[in-house]
């Protein structure tokens, strides 16, 4: 339980040990706000909390347990009194990961029965394999749950029509199911955390969540990227490139090709002016459709909404990737390539 | 019912009217007969409010479906029945419309296309194709499709199931993806060109599909090839034999582990090209998608949107069991057709000529406006 504690199970034994805020400060649960704390200062630096459930056996190994597991709803708890977003989406991921490492390590029927919570029902079949006198275990996924679950994976061997599937039924190995179930706990916890409370904490807790926040915003701030002033068309991915040219050799672009190439440009920090200039070559070019189109893409008329180029998925159905190179094989959304390329550029100036 | 948007194009061929809704049958057919719309389209989605605007509609899931026609499949006879005119400067060409004019870059057309014999066979070929993925891969078995003639030239396949009403754009687009075999990587359906490895004959899904369409490619004379094979291929297939046999036997990709990777791929390549079904990918991705209902007719041919049982397809015959008309006849002068069957009978090709024609045929024609009916009264004998 102090493994996957979200599980219900998990829930149960919490209530059981019926924990009250006001006795955090109790230096007998010292052991559990130290560890809830140490569990968000995990998330906030490593992107990963560590899993303490393994310990010496006996008496005292269950008391680990059971301050792992209170650790749990408390950093839950001081998550959501920092009311910060971002670190409410790092804490989820940290925690999903810490699930996915020991799931993967875990039983079959251990990950089958968490799937299960999650609506991820999968069957297993074991094949023995004669000439290797082995039995092989395979999982099968439904493959409208199998692409629920995956919609937000961008790797490849994902897709649908890389996997083996026979009757709606998707194989999918031990590794991936933990994966699969790690995202639905991310999620699970995202929504879990997306509340706000005006619980009163005692003050030591209040001071560990202050030096929390510190941390968070303190390496928040050195990751931060600016995008470059000015467009760098040689940071263009090999798609936008095409399109570029394309455009200025007044060759013909379909819709989706001119909504790309300029919801792309306005993103790289292109002007509106700029960009309608981009069109101008075309033998059919209107100045004032092409004006009011890119206006509205960039957002500023009526609907407000700023609109980000089609990711690569997205792209390759349409025929508009041309291929792509390395960066490409490690980025899935143009702009992505965009701040990749620079970043690169940056480093090894000699390198294009 | 009550959980459709209609649509309706009317006569003028501009006028689209949307977001209707109906709760009951009656009140439609009384629309259709006041509209008298040329063309009428329901929306696979299912809304809470199917009148209200988009956003406003309160989408709660929607059919996947399926949309094969010879527009999206290359056939040789375009270049024979099909022609197009630029709307700009007047040029016409024959065959599939451009992307752009050639004289004046213009991307705006006028098309007329013909549902020949060979096209429609193309189209239902490909038909036989996705009822068998959506079967063998997918696990719908035909009895659970809606199949059904387009109208025009191609088949439209519904599926109602509950299991996928609620799949997301994204998730239907990776299953137009599967079907195109768009961002298939060979490594993953087990191919190793290293060490010359690949799935064989009889696996399931893609891998079998590859193996079976390389193993075809690979054997195919030359005569059939497309492209000059290279002088590796050729070797490999002056040991035809001997590769057929040890195929059954090891596996192929042992032998032709000798060919270089650039070939290897360009007979995957083949391989995935021929595999493919060509589905129109816009149609099954879109959630919100319009399609022609059943049992109306198509304002470019007068014939019908017709349904039909999944295991008939073979024997199904479009220009037969689409027919709307079937009774009397119309004069007609017509500026061009092209030879054309419907039913048993086979007319034209006309030009610059008056005829009385089956309604059918005459239908045909003016629907595709090369044709206009005349006032003269029809003389009975």
């Amino acid at each position: 339980m102090a493994k996957y504690p979200f599980t219900p199970e998990a829930a149960e034994r919490v209530q059981e040990l019926d924990l009250r805020t006001t006795e955090l400060c109790n230096p007998e649960y010292g052991g559990i706000i130290a560890r809830a704390e140490e569990r968000i200062r995990e998330a906030v630096e490593d992107a990963l909390v560590s899993d303490q459930t393994t310990g010496p056996v006996g008496g005292s190994r269950l008391i680990k347990d059971d301050v792992e597991l209170l650790s749990f709803p408390v950093a839950v708890m001081m998550v959501i009194y920092m009311n910060d977003k971002l670190l409410k989406r790092r804490y989820a991921l940290a925690e999903a990961k810490r699930a996915y490492h020991l799931l993967r390590q875990d039983s079959e029927e251990k990950i089958t029965t968490i799937a299960k919570r999650f609506n991820l029902s999968m069957k297993q079949v074991k094949t023995y394999i004669k000439s290797l006198e082995t039995t092989s275990s395979g999982f099968y996924l439904d493959f409208t749950n199998y692409l629920k679950g995956t919609g937000i994976f961008h790797e490849r061997k994902w897709k649908l029509v890389n996997r083996t599937m026979q009757h709606g039924e998707v194989q999918v190995t031990k590794d991936e199911i933990a994966r699969l179930v790690a995202e639905e706990i991310r999620a699970h916890m995202e929504e879990k955390l997306d509340v706000k409370t005006d619980l009163k904490l005692p003050q030591d807790v209040v001071d560990r969540i202050e030096k929390l926040k510190q941390l968070h915003l303190a390496l928040r701030k050195m990751h931060e990227e600016e995008m470059p002033k000015e467009t760098v068309v040689d940071a263009f991915p090999p798609c936008v490139q095409k399109l570029y040219k394309t455009a200025s050799d007044k060759g013909h672009l379909s819709h989706i090709e001119r909504f790309t190439l300029t919801s792309f440009l306005l993103n790289a920090g292109m002007p509106v002016e700029n960009v309608v200039e981009c069109f101008r070559p075309a033998s059919d070019f209107s100045e004032k459709m092409t004006r009011y189109q890119v206006e509205h893409i960039a957002g500023g008329r009526g609907g407000g909404q700023k609109y980000v180029p089609p990711k690569c998925d997205t792209l390759r159905t349409h025929g508009i990737c041309t291929g792509g190179d390395e960066i490409c094989e490690r980025t899935w959304r143009p702009l992505q390539y965009y701040q990749k390329k620079i970043r690169l550029m940056k480093s090894h100036p000699s390198r294009q | 019912m009550e959980k459709r948007e209609f649509a309706f194009l009317l006569f003028n061929g501009k006028t689209m009217l949307r977001h209707k809704g109906f709760k009951r049958t009656e009140a439609f057919r009384d629309s259709l007969k006041d509209l008298s719309p040329s063309d009428v389209y329901y929306s696979c989605a299912y809304y809470s409010s199917p009148e209200e605007e988009m956003s406003a509609k309160g989408w709660t899931g929607a059919d996947l479906v399926f949309d094969i026609d010879a527009d999206h499949i290359p056939t040789p006879c375009k270049k024979e029945h099909d022609t197009w005119r630029c709307r700009n400067c007047g040029t016409v060409g024959r065959g599939a419309k451009p992307e752009e004019c050639s004289k004046c870059a213009g991307q705006k057309f006028d098309v007329i296309r013909w549902p020949c014999e060979i096209c429609l066979e193309v189209a239902k070929k490909e038909t036989i194709k996705l009822i068998e993925v959506l079967d063998t891969d997918f696990g719908f078995s035909p009895n659970e499709l809606k199949l059904a003639f387009s109208g025009h030239r191609g088949y439209h396949v519904h599926i109602e199931n509950e299991a996928i009403r609620m799949l997301s754009a994204t998730a239907r687009k990776e299953v137009v993806d599967y079907m195109m075999g768009i961002g298939l990587e060979p490594a993953l359906q087990g191919f190793d060109f290293q060490r010359g490895t690949g799935p064989s004959l009889e696996d399931f899904g893609w891998k079998g599909r590859l193996a079976r369409a390389a193993y075809e490619s690979l054997t195919a004379t030359q005569e059939q090839r497309e492209k000059p094979s290279s002088k590796k291929i050729k070797s490999v297939l002056q040991q035809k034999e001997r590769t057929l046999g040890r195929w059954k036997g090891e596996g192929p990709w042992v032998l032709v582990g000798k060919l270089s990777s650039s070939n290897w791929k360009r007979i995957i390549h083949e391989a995935i090209e021929k595999q493919s079904v060509k589905i129109d990918t816009v149609v099954t991705t879109d959630v919100h998608r319009l399609i022609r209902l059943s049992n109306t007719l198509h304002g470019e041919t007068g014939l019908k949107k017709v349904e039909f049982d999944a295991g008939e397809i073979e024997r199904f015959d479009p220009l037969k069991s689409a027919i709307a008309f079937a009774d009397g006849a119309v004069r007609v002068e017509v500026a061009e057709a092209p030879q054309f069957r419907l039913g048993d009978t086979v007319y034209g090709s006309f030009k610059d000529q008056r005829v009385e024609l089956p309604t059918a045929a005459a239908m045909f024609l003016l629907c595709k406006g090369v044709a206009k009916a005349l006032e003269e009264p029809v003389v009975v004998q």
